[in-house]
């Protein structure tokens, strides 16, 4: 085990940190759906990195070698979030498009009507 | 293939909903009737699944359903790496509050959203909720639980948002999007824990190699953090008071039961899954602060409130406090005398009370929403004197009030008794107050009766549909047979949700 083994992790922590960032100290509701997005690449690039096991093969069987596979699992749960993570952003794109129609701003600090 | 239908009511319970989901936006293009016609019979065939798997459950015992197995219901080696649904007596309990409530929902929907049109799509939404919450509690795979969490999250966010004519729905949905977005990726972090260490992702092979790692610990806590904040409680409950308050009135109610499904599926992981691996009263006392908290500082937020729903929105709040800490209760005195002595009666309890609170709490959200109907006003001081024009209205609200603040002889009451008696024989101070807000509960009905029902009579000549009654009326009688039978719903109802966690004294 080399410390290459341990890069895809910290390439994880890297984006959910610089997500949570965002989320939690941007003002403009876009760049909070930006920060979102990145959290959830963070999410898929986790789940992928550890699906990896060395010197398995991809689990296809035509004319496979007969080695190990590994399980498509996590692989499915990964291509599943990226379909879930589209139709999330795009629904969340789209509210903030209504709020600029009815408040004339995406600054989170205005789109607080609800407790008035 | 030869298997008995009444074992595939799982499937059905969330394909009927799925298929009329995309049915009713068809049979719009037709008429209205056949859309109402369409919608309501896939509740009421949904419905009609549920309590075929009641039967089944009740007469012979809870099964495993295997999708995509030859024989769905024969346990192989290789079952659970295949998607599994639970058909067991806390499933049971599960979509029997929601479907209650859905079917009441239902009702009212047809004579409180009349006035507005592409209502195919609202039916579309209600129907895709439903199929999401049902899938929550009935699956028995991580994996599944992430992809019905998202349906839920997607499809009641655009309920909350039906009225995008207002920026406040608007305001309130994306709020609900985003809590609901995170929960979902910090779930999706949680599943990966799990993968990573087991490689596996079904429950019972999660439970069967759980050892209590430092790694479990921080999935466990993720899960409960996630599944705590969709229940709305204390202190991730600020999405709750504005979705409930600004969407569609008959929507109010299937959000709450959302809340209640996410509760439903904490129970089920903590007990079930994750009951071996930890420290039975480190979780259960973390149930116990968070329900105090959500049940005090609901209430207590509900006083300040002159918006109606906003009120019920903070007593809905404190309400999942009352299940939390029953069942942190129930869950701390895990493997110790105390368990036997009073730990499963405070489960009781609280497993009572959830059912009570669907049902009731729906029933208080509709009447306000006639309320609403009527006055076209949620500001209560402005309301007033609605007792003399909407007599039926005026009873179902004393009906839901006194059940919320747990009045003898109402269901509220018998669920809040064994909460009481089981949680003072803990602590004391907890009973005491649990007693404390259901008094300043009860107090706060007094008020939005006095300000909305008494008074000199304003002439309201609006009068509220009859399907709006219809619906009121039946969520009253369940209510009303829930207060007659506490007993046997506690024997038949409750007690076999408790076994089927492994729980049972």
């Amino acid at each position: 085990m080399n410390w290459f083994n341990f890069f895809p992790l910290i390439m994880v922590v890297t984006l959910v940190i610089m997500g949570l960032y965002v989320v939690l100290f941007k003002k403009n509701l876009i760049k909070m759906i930006m920060g979102i997005a990145i959290i959830q690449n963070g999410a898929n690039l986790f789940l992928v990195s550890l699906a990896y096991r060395e010197g398995y093969v991809a689990p296809i069987w035509t004319s496979a070698p007969a080695t190990d596979m590994v399980l498509p699992t996590p692989h499915a749960l990964t291509l599943t979030s990226i379909v879930i993570g589209v139709a999330t952003t795009a629904l969340m794109l789209s509210f903030v498009i209504m709020l600029k129609k009815h408040y004339g701003s995406i600054n989170s600090d205005d789109a607080r009507r609800c407790r008035e | 293939m030869n298997v008995d239908l009444l074992l595939q009511s799982p499937v059905f319970i969330l394909g009927i909903p799925l298929l009329f989901a995309f049915l009713t936006p068809l049979a719009d293009k037709v008429s209205k009737e056949l859309r109402n016609a369409v919608f309501i019979i896939g509740l009421l065939l949904t419905a009609l699944f549920v309590s075929l798997m009641a039967y089944e459950v009740y007469t012979i015992g809870s099964w495993t359903y295997v999708f995509g197995a030859e024989d769905p219901t024969a346990i192989t080696d290789v079952s659970f790496f295949r998607i599994t649904f639970l058909a067991d007596g806390f499933a049971v309990l599960a979509t029997l509050t929601i479907i209650i409530t859905a079917v009441g929902v239902g009702i009212y929907s047809f004579g409180n959203m009349k006035d507005f049109d592409d209502l195919g799509k609202f039916y579309t939404l209600f129907l895709l909720t439903l199929a999401g919450v049902m899938g929550m509690v009935l699956t028995s795979d991580l994996f599944n639980l992430f992809v019905w969490f998202e349906v839920t999250s997607i499809a009641s966010c655009g309920l909350i948002a039906y009225h995008n004519e207002r920026g406040e729905s608007v305001e309130a949905a994306l709020k609900y999007m985003i809590i609901s977005v995170i929960a979902g990726l910090l779930l999706l972090f949680s599943i990966g824990f799990f993968y990573g260490e087991y490689g596996v992702l079904n429950y019972f092979l999660i439970r069967d190699s759980m050892d209590g790692a430092f790694i479990d610990i921080l999935a466990i806590g993720l899960v409960m953090v996630i599944l705590s904040m969709k229940a709305s409680s204390v202190p991730m409950h600020m999405w709750a008071p504005d979705a409930y308050s600004e969407a569609p009135d008959s929507i109010t109610p299937f959000i709450a039961i959302t809340s209640l499904g996410s509760l439903f599926v904490l129970f089920r992981l903590i007990f079930f899954v994750f009951r071996g691996a930890v420290e039975p009263s480190s979780i259960g006392n973390l149930l116990i602060i968070l329900g105090v908290l959500s049940m005090f500082v609901g209430v207590s937020m509900a006083l300040k409130q002159s918006d109606v729903k906003r009120l019920i929105a903070y007593l809905s709040v404190s309400q999942i406090g009352y299940m939390m800490m029953a069942v942190g209760v129930g869950f701390a005195t895990l493997g110790t005398a105390d368990y036997g002595a009073f730990g499963v009666n405070a489960v009781e309890g609280g497993f009572f009370h959830m059912i009570n609170d669907g049902v009731y709490k729906a029933l208080l959200f509709l009447s306000v929403g006639g309320i609403i109907y009527a006055a076209d006003t949620r500001d209560l001081n402005r309301l007033g004197g609605l007792a003399h024009s909407m007599p039926f209205t005026t009873f179902f609200f004393i009906i839901g009030g006194l059940s919320i603040a747990g009045i003898p002889p109402l269901s509220g009451f018998s669920s809040k008794l064994l909460i009481y008696k089981s949680v003072y024989l803990y602590n004391p101070v907890l009973a005491i107050i649990a007693l404390v807000v259901s008094i300043v509960t009860l107090a706060l009905i007094g008020k939005i009766f006095f300000n909305a029902f008494l008074g000199p009579d304003q002439k309201i000549g609006m009068k509220i549909p009859r399907s709006m009654i219809l619906s009121m009326g039946v969520l009253t009688v369940i209510i009303v047979i829930f207060s007659l039978f506490p007993n046997y719903v506690v024997s038949e109802i409750i007690a076999p949700a408790i076994e089927a966690l492994g729980v049972a004294v």
